[in-house]
C-alpha cells in the first residue's frame, strides 16, 4: 500500500523552535522548493525520528533534536494514512519522553505504539547511535537523505525478506526458507563450537586436540618415569650380580698363594744379586790397578819424548838470538851519535835566538822614550788650555735664561706701563720760582715737577692747598712701584743692575761658551791615545799618566842601533840545522827501537826454550826415580791378565743375577696386592648404589607407577579416539554448513532476476542497452555497456545518482506488490544530473507518483516547480 | 579330603580408562568385589585354602591403595590365600610381593619361588611363580622334579597358556599339556586363560573371577575343587561375577529387526549389569538409521551399563521419499542434493558427505518435530 503522509507538525525540533505545520501534501508527487537553511532536511530527519526513534532514547541522535542549546523537548506529530486508515503519531523527546499512536485501531501509548509502529513498517527496533536505515524497513531504503543519495545500498534484510514473496512467486518453490531459517542457524551455532569463522578449527576440535596432546605427554612421561623404575630394578639385579662376582674373587686364594711364591723368589733374585756386585767390584779395582800402570808407562814415554823436543827448539833460539844481537849493537851506536849532534844544534839556536831577542828589546826601549817625551810636551800645551777652558766654561755659566731675560722685559715693560699709568694719571705739579715756604705735606719743596698720586698738602704760606688726584692714581703708583720691586728682585737674583746688563751679560757668556768649545776641540788634538805607551785618548789619560811616570824616563838609548836582520839570519840558520839534527836522531832511534821489539820475542823465546828443557829433564828424571819403573813391563801384564779373569768371573756372576729380577718381581707383587685393593674398594661402592638403588625402588615402587602407566595409555587411546570422533564431527559439520551455503548463495542468485528485470525497464529509459547487475546482497553493483562492466563507483556522479533513484524505484514497486507501506521521500535528488537527464528523471518519478506518493524536497527552482503539488516551507503558524 | 577354591586373573587395579568415571568406578570395584565373593563361597563351602593362580594385580607396580584394598578383603575370610605371582604381577627383589608382604596379613601367603608348601599335612602345593614379566621356557618345568617326600596330595599352581592353545592367552610361557601327569600332580590349578576352561581332568583354568573384558558372554567364575587321593578331582564352578560382557554383531535391515534384536538381547541380560559392545551394519533408509541411532543414545544406553557403538558399517542411504520431502524445502533440499552427490560420487569426501546429510536430515526432522 502506499504510505500517505498528510501533514506534519513540529516544535523544539531543532531550528523549528517556534511550533511549525505542514500539511497540503497530496496523493501523487509532492515538490517542496525552498531555499537552502530553510529546514527541509530537518523535515526529513523529524519524520524519520517519529517513525523509527523510539520516544525514551536519550541518546546523541535524540538529543540532537532539541534546538542547540536549548533544554526543552523536542515534539513530532505526523499524520498520514496507510492502508486505508487514517494514523497519527505523536512523538515527545527528551523531557517528559512520550508517544502516541492513533490508528484505526484505537489509540496506543508508550511501547505498544512503538509496536505498533513497527508493525506497521516493518521495521526493527532501532538502537544505533545515529540511526540505522536498515532497521527501518522499507522507507529506510525509500526515504533518501542527501548523504545517500548517491549511493545504491543494497537493501537491507528487511527489505529482502518483505520483498522475498514477491520473487519467490515468480522463481518458483523456495518454500522452505522458513525451515532453512531454522536449522541454518542450528547447524551454524554447532559449527561455532569446532570451527572459528575463518574456518580454522577451534573450540571443541581444538580442546580435542588439546586433550590428546595432554594425554599423549602424560601416558609418555607414565611410561619414562616407569622405564626408569624398571631401570632401577635392572640396575640393581646387575649391581648384585656383580657384588656376587667381586665376593667371589675376593674369597679367591690364587691370589695369595702366588704372592707368597713370588716373594719367595725375591730372596734367591737378591742373593745372586749381591753376588755380582762383589765380583764386579773386584773386577773393578783390578782393571784399575791395570790402568795404573798403563798409565805410568805412557808418561815415562811422554817425558822422553819431550825432553829431546826441548832441546831441539832451544838450539834454534839461541841461534836467531845472536844474528841479531849484532844488529843491535851497530844501530846502538848510531843512536848515539845523533843524539849528541842534536844537542849541540839546540845550543845554537836557543843563543841565536836569545841575541835577537835582547836587540829587539833594546831597540823597544828607545822607541819609548821618544814617545814620553811627546807626551811630556804635550801635557805642557795642556795645561794652559785647560785654565782657559775652565775660564770659559765659568763665563758660559753666567748665562741668564732666556726665559729670566724674558722675564725682565716683561717686568721692565710692566715698570714703563705702571709709570706710563702713573704719569697718565699723576698730577704734576711743577714749583718753580720760590718755594720757600712752601711744603708738601709737611716736607719743603723743592723746584721741580712733581707727581703726585694722593691727596696732597700742600702748603702755601697760610693756605693750604689740598690736590686730590684721581683715585686710581694710587693703584697706579703702587703698581708702579710693585712693578719696579718685581723688576729689582729678578735683577738682584741674577746680579745685574739692568735688562740690557743681562742681555750684555749674555752676551759675553756665549761668547765664552763658543770659546769654550774651541778650546775643548783643541785639548782634544793634543791628546791622541798612544798604544804604544798604554795612554787612552782624552786629557785626563794624560795627565794620569804623566804623573805615573818615572822622573828619570829621560835618557836617550846610547849605543849603537843593532843589527836585527843579521841576528835573524842567524837565528834561521840554527833553527834549520836544529831540524835536521832532530830528523837524523829519530831516524836512529827509531832504528834502534824496532830492533830491539824485533829482539824481544827472540830473548823471550830462547828463555821459554831453555826453561821447558829444563823442566822436561826435571820430570823425566823425577820418573824415572820412581821404583816402579824397573819392572813396569812385568808388572803391567800380570795385572793384565787377572783382570780378565775377573771378568770373566764377574759375567757369570750377572748372567745369574738377571735370571732373576727383582725389581720385576716386586712389580708384579705390587700388581698383585693392587687387584685385592681395588677389588675391595669397588665393593664398598657397590654396596652403597645397592642401597641407594634399594631406597629408590622402595620410595618409587609404592607409587603405582606401573599402573599409572597403563591408566596413562588408556586415557591417551581413549583421547585419540575422541579426537578422532571430534574430528570427524567437525568435518561433517563443516562440509553441511559449507553445502548449505552454496544452496542459499545459490537461490539467492536466483532472487535477483526479478529485481534486475524491473530495474532494468527502468534503466532503460535513463541509459538505454544497459545491463544492471546485481550482487546476492541485491545491491547493483555493476552497469555492463558495450559488452563493458563499469562498477557503479567508477560511473560519472549524475549516473550513480539516477541509479540510485532507479533502483529504489524497482524496490518500492515490489514492496507496493507485497502491500508493505511505501512512500518515496527524496531530499535535494538528482544535483548532478544534466537538463536532459534531469527531464527523463522527473518523467519517471511522475510515473511513478501514480502509484505511490513522492516527496521532493529541493532548493531548485527552475528544475523542478512545473511538477506536481507544490507547497511552500513558509507557511508557517 | 582336600577342598579348595581355584581362582586367577584378578587383574586388580585395571584402570578402565576408556569408559566414563562412573562404569569406571563399577567396574574397577567390581574386581575387588570378586575378592569377597570368592572369599565368601570359600566360607560357604568350607574350602580353607583359595588358591591364586597368577595376575591378582594388573601390574608390577600397582599403588599402595590397590594393595591395601586387596590385603583388607583377604583378611576378612577366614581361610588361607596362596598368592602366585603371574606374568603381569611377577616377582622380583624389592618389588611387588615384598610390598604386600610387609601388610603383614597372617592368612595371605606368598609362594615366590618354586619351593613346594605344605597346605595341610600332607598336601603338598608346587607353585610355579613367574619371576619376570616374559618367560619363554615352561615354568612348570621344574615341578617334575620339586620332591615332596611322604606327600598324600600334590597339586600343581602356575601360570601361562597351554602349547597349542589358541594364541587369545595372554603370556608367552607354553606350559606342556601333560604337566599334571608328568609332574605327578593330582591337581595343576592354572591362570592366563580368563575364562574358566578343563584342559584335562587334572588340568584346569579357573578364569577370572570378574569378567574384565569384551571376550566371552559367560560372567565370571571361581572353581570349587574337591580333592582325595587317587581320584579324579570334583571341580565346580562357582559364579562369582557381577557384570556380563556382550559382543554383538548385528546386520540390520531396517528399525524393526534392530529394535527385535535389542529386545530380545535385553530380554536376556541383566541391562544395569552388561556391558555391550555393538557393530552394526547394513543398509537402512536413512530416517531408519536416524532412528536406529537415536534408539541406541536415547533408550539402549542409558539402560545399559556401558554401550560401544560401531555403526559406521550401517549405510544410511535416503529413500526417495526422504529426498522428496526435503525438495520442497528449497535451500534444504539443494543441499542435500548436493550432498547426495558428493556420496554418489564416491571420492573421499563421500563418506563425510554421507553424515552430513544424515546430519541435515536430523536437524530438519527436529525441526518438524518442534514445529
Amino acid at each position: 500500500m502506499s504510505l500517505k503522509i498528510r501533514r506534519i507538525a513540529l516544535t523544539n525540533f531543532r531550528k523549528f523552535r517556534e511550533p511549525f505545520v505542514l500539511d497540503g501534501l497530496s496523493d501523487g508527487l509532492n515538490v517542496i522548493i525552498e531555499p537552502n537553511e530553510t529546514g527541509k532536511s530537518t523535515l526529513l530527519e523529524a519524520m524519520r525520528a517519529a517513525f523509527f526513534i523510539r520516544h525514551n532514547t536519550a541518546n546523541r541522535l535524540a538529543r540532537s533534536y532539541a534546538p542547540h542549546g536549548e533544554a526543552v523537548a523536542p515534539q513530532i506529530e505526523v499524520g498520514f494514512e496507510a492502508g486505508g486508515g487514517e494514523w497519527q503519531v505523536t512523538k515527545r523527546f527528551l523531557k517528559s519522553a512520550s508517544v502516541e499512536v492513533r490508528s484505526p485501531n484505537g489509540r496506543a501509548q508508550g511501547e505498544d505504539a512503538e509496536a505498533q509502529l513497527q508493525a506497521l513498517l516493518g521495521a526493527r527496533r532501532d538502537t544505533s547511535q545515529a540511526g540505522d536505515a536498515a532497521a527501518h524497513g522499507a522507507l529506510g531504503l525509500l526515504w533518501v537523505g542527501q548523504a545517500q543519495a548517491l549511493e545504491v545500498t543494497p537493501p537491507g534484510e528487511i527489505v529482502r525478506d518483505s520483498v522475498r514473496a514477491t520473487l519467490e512467486a515468480e522463481v518458483g518453490t523456495i518454500m522452505g526458507g522458513a525451515a532453512y531459517q531454522r536449522v541454518r542457524p542450528r547447524i551454524d551455532s554447532q559449527f561455532a563450537d569446532y570451527w572459528t569463522n575463518t574456518g580454522r578449527s577451534s573450540g571443541r576440535q581444538l580442546a580435542a586436540r588439546t586433550e590428546h596432546e595432554v594425554a599423549e605427554r602424560a601416558a609418555n612421561e607414565a611410561v619414562i618415569r616407569l622405564a626408569a623404575l624398571e631401570q632401577g630394578f635392572s640396575d640393581l639385579e646387575a649391581a648384585r650380580a656383580r657384588l656376587k662376582v667381586l665376593d667371589r674373587d675376593l674369597a679367591d686364594t690364587t691370589d695369595a698363594e702366588r704372592r707368597k711364591a713370588l716373594v719367595g723368589q725375591i730372596e734367591v733374585a737378591r742373593s745372586a744379586a749381591q753376588l755380582r756386585d762383589t765380583r764386579r767390584a773386584e773386577q773393578g779395582r783390578l782393571a784399575d790397578q791395570v790402568k795404573a800402570l798403563d798409565d805410568l808407562a805412557t808418561r815415562l814415554a811422554d817425558a822422553r819424548r819431550v825432553v829431546s823436543d826441548t832441546t831441539a827448539a832451544l838450539d834454534k833460539a839461541r841461534e836467531h838470538r845472536s844474528v841479531l844481537e849484532e844488529e843491535l849493537a851497530s844501530a846502538r851506536e848510531r843512536a848515539g851519535t845523533a843524539r849528541s849532534r842534536l844537542g849541540i844544534a839546540r845550543d845554537n839556536r836557543r843563543n841565536a835566538h836569545a841575541a835577537l831577542d835582547a836587540a829587539t828589546r833594546l831597540i823597544a826601549a828607545r822607541a819609548r822614550q821618544t814617545e814620553i817625551a811627546q807626551v811630556r810636551q804635550r801635557h805642557a800645551e795642556l795645561l794652559p788650555l785647560e785654565a782657559e777652558l775652565g775660564a770659559a766654561l765659568v763665563l758660559g755659566t753666567t748665562l741668564i735664561p732666556t726665559s729670566i731675560i724674558k722675564a725682565l722685559e716683561e717686568r721692565e715693560r710692566a715698570v714703563d706701563k705702571a709709570s706710563a699709568a702713573v704719569e697718565a694719571g699723576a698730577t704734576r705739579i711743577e714749583f718753580i720760582g720760590d718755594v720757600s715756604g712752601v711744603r708738601i705735606d709737611g716736607l719743603p719743596a723743592d723746584p721741580g715737577d712733581r707727581t703726585l698720586s694722593r691727596e696732597t698738602r700742600i702748603q702755601l704760606g697760610a693756605a693750604e692747598l689740598i690736590i686730590r688726584p684721581p683715585a686710581g692714581l694710587r693703584a697706579a703708583e703702587t703698581e708702579l712701584a710693585n712693578a719696579r720691586d718685581d723688576l729689582g728682585a729678578i735683577l738682584a737674583d741674577h746680579g745685574v743692575t739692568s735688562v740690557a746688563d743681562a742681555r750684555a751679560r749674555n752676551e759675553v757668556a756665549r761668547d765664552a761658551v763658543a770659546n769654550a768649545r774651541t778650546i775643548e776641540a783643541r785639548i782634544a788634538g793634543i791628546t791622541p791615545a798612544v798604544p804604544a805607551l798604554g795612554l787612552h785618548a782624552g786629557a785626563a789619560a794624560l795627565k794620569t799618566f804623566v804623573a805615573a811616570l818615572p822622573e828619570s824616563a829621560e835618557g836617550a838609548g846610547s849605543g849603537e842601533q843593532p843589527d836585527l836582520d843579521a841576528l835573524k839570519v842567524t837565528v834561521g840558520e840554527a833553527d834549520s840545522a836544529l831540524a835536521r839534527a832532530e830528523g837524523v836522531d829519530d831516524a836512529a832511534s827509531t832504528q834502534l827501537r824496532d830492533l830491539e821489539a824485533r829482539s824481544a820475542p827472540l830473548m823471550a823465546q830462547a828463555a821459554g826454550a831453555e826453561r821447558d828443557a829444563a823442566n822436561a829433564v826435571a820430570q823425566l828424571a823425577a820418573l824415572e826415580a820412581k821404583p816402579e819403573i824397573a819392572r813396569l813391563a812385568e808388572a803391567l801384564s800380570e795385572a793384565r791378565q787377572l783382570e780378565a779373569a775377573a771378568l770373566v768371573s764377574l759375567q757369570d756372576a750377572e748372567r745369574a743375577a738377571t735370571a732373576h729380577d727383582v725389581a720385576a718381581l716386586e712389580r708384579q707383587i705390587g700388581v698383585v696386592d693392587k687387584r685385592v685393593e681395588v677389588a675391595r674398594t669397588q665393593r664398598i661402592d657397590l654396596e652403597k648404589v645397592i642401597a641407594g638403588l634399594e631406597a629408590r625402588i622402595e620410595a618409587e615402587g609404592g607409587k603405582g607407577l606401573a599402573d599409572r602407566a597403563a591408566a596413562a595409555q588408556e586415557e591417551a587411546e581413549a583421547a585419540a579416539a575422541n579426537l578422532v570422533r571430534v574430528t570427524q564431527e567437525a568435518e561433517t559439520l563443516k562440509l553441511l554448513r559449507d553445502t548449505l551455503e552454496h544452496a542459499r548463495a545459490e537461490t539467492s542468485r536466483t532472487f535477483v532476476g526479478p529485481v534486475a528485470r524491473r530495474a532494468r525497464r527502468h534503466i532503460e529509459r535513463l541509459l538505454p542497452g544497459c545491463d544492471p547487475s546485481f550482487g546476492d546482497d541485491l545491491g547493483l553493483t555493476s552497469i555492463v555497456r558495450g559488452g563493458r562492466g563499469e562498477s557503479c563507483g567508477d560511473l560519472s556522479r549524475g549516473t550513480q545518482e539516477q541509479l540510485a533513484v532507479l533502483t529504489r524505484l524497482a524496490f518500492a514497486d515490489m514492496l507496493l506488490e507485497q502491500g508493505v507501506p511505501v512512500s518515496l521521500i527524496l531530499d535535494d535528488p538528482l544535483v548532478y544530473s544534466d537538463d536532459t537527464r534531469l527531464d527523463l528523471m522527473t518523467e519517471i518519478l511522475t510515473d511513478a507518483a501514480t502509484r505511490m506518493q513522492v516527496i521532493l524536497l529541493t532548493c531548485r527552482d527552475r528544475a523542478f516547480r512545473h511538477l506536481g503539488n507544490r507547497i511552500t516551507l513558509t507557511a508557517v503558524e | 579330603m582336600l577342598r579348595l577354591i581355584h581362582t586367577a586373573d584378578w587383574q586388580l587395579g585395571k584402570p578402565y580408562r576408556r569408559f566414563d568415571s562412573d562404569v569406571r568406578a563399577a567396574l574397577s570395584e567390581a574386581r575387588f568385589d570378586a575378592i569377597d565373593a570368592v572369599g565368601k563361597a570359600a566360607v560357604e563351602h568350607g574350602a580353607s585354602h583359595v588358591l591364586v593362580a597368577g595376575d591378582v594385580f594388573d601390574t608390577e607396580g600397582p599403588e599402595d591403595r590397590i594393595i591395601v584394598q586387596a590385603v583388607s578383603r583377604m583378611q576378612r575370610y577366614a581361610c588361607t590365600w596362596w598368592l602366585l605371582p603371574g606374568n603381569h604381577d611377577f616377582a622380583r627383589n624389592s618389588g611387588l610381593w615384598d610390598r604386600v608382604r610387609t601388610k603383614g596379613a597372617a592368612n595371605i601367603r606368598i609362594v615366590a619361588e618354586p619351593i613346594p608348601r605344605e597346605l595341610e599335612p600332607g598336601h603338598w602345593l608346587l607353585p610355579a611363580p613367574l619371576m619376570h614379566r616374559h618367560n619363554l621356557d615352561d615354568p612348570t618345568a621344574l615341578l617334575d622334579t620339586m620332591e615332596t617326600p611322604s606327600a598324600m596330595l600334590r597339586i600343581g599352581l602356575a601360570h601361562g597358556s597351554i602349547r597349542d592353545f589358541s594364541s587369545r592367552g595372554e603370556s608367552r610361557n607354553q606350559i606342556a599339556p601333560d604337566r599334571a601327569q608328568r609332574s605327578g600332580l593330582d591337581y595343576l590349578a592354572l591362570g592366563d586363560w580368563h575364562g574358566a576352561l578343563r584342559v584335562d581332568a587334572h588340568t584346569w583354568y579357573s578364569g577370572t573371577p570378574e569378567t574384565d573384558r569384551f571376550q566371552r558372554d559367560e560372567p565370571g567364575f571361581a572353581l570349587l575343587v574337591v580333592l582325595e587321593p587317587g581320584v579324579e578331582p570334583i571341580v565346580t564352578p562357582i559364579r562369582t561375577g557381577r557384570f556380563q560382557w556382550l559382543q554383538r554383531d548385528w546386520t540390520v535391515a531396517d528399525a524393526e529387526g534392530f529394535v527385535a534384536q535389542s529386545e530380545r538381547l535385553l530380554a536376556n541380560a541383566e541391562p544395569s549389569a552388561t556391558l555391550l559392545s555393538l557393530s552394526l551394519a547394513g543398509i537402512v533408509s536413512m530416517s531408519d538409521r536416524i532412528a536406529i541411532l537415536g534408539m541406541l543414545d536415547n533408550d539402549l544406553r542409558h539402560r545399559l551399563r556401558h554401550l560401544a557403538i560401531a555403526a559406521d558399517d550401517l549405510v544410511g542411504r535416503p529413500s526417495e521419499q526422504d529426498l522428496a520431502d526435503l525438495q520442497v524445502e528449497g535451500m534444504i533440499g539443494t543441499a542435500a542434493a548436493k550432498l547426495m552427490g558428493m556420496i554418489e560420487a564416491g571420492g573421499s569426501d563421500s563418506v563425510t558427505a554421507r553424515r552430513a546429510l544424515e546430519r541435515l536430515f536430523v536437524e530438519y526432522q527436529r525441526g518438524q518435530d518442534a514445529a
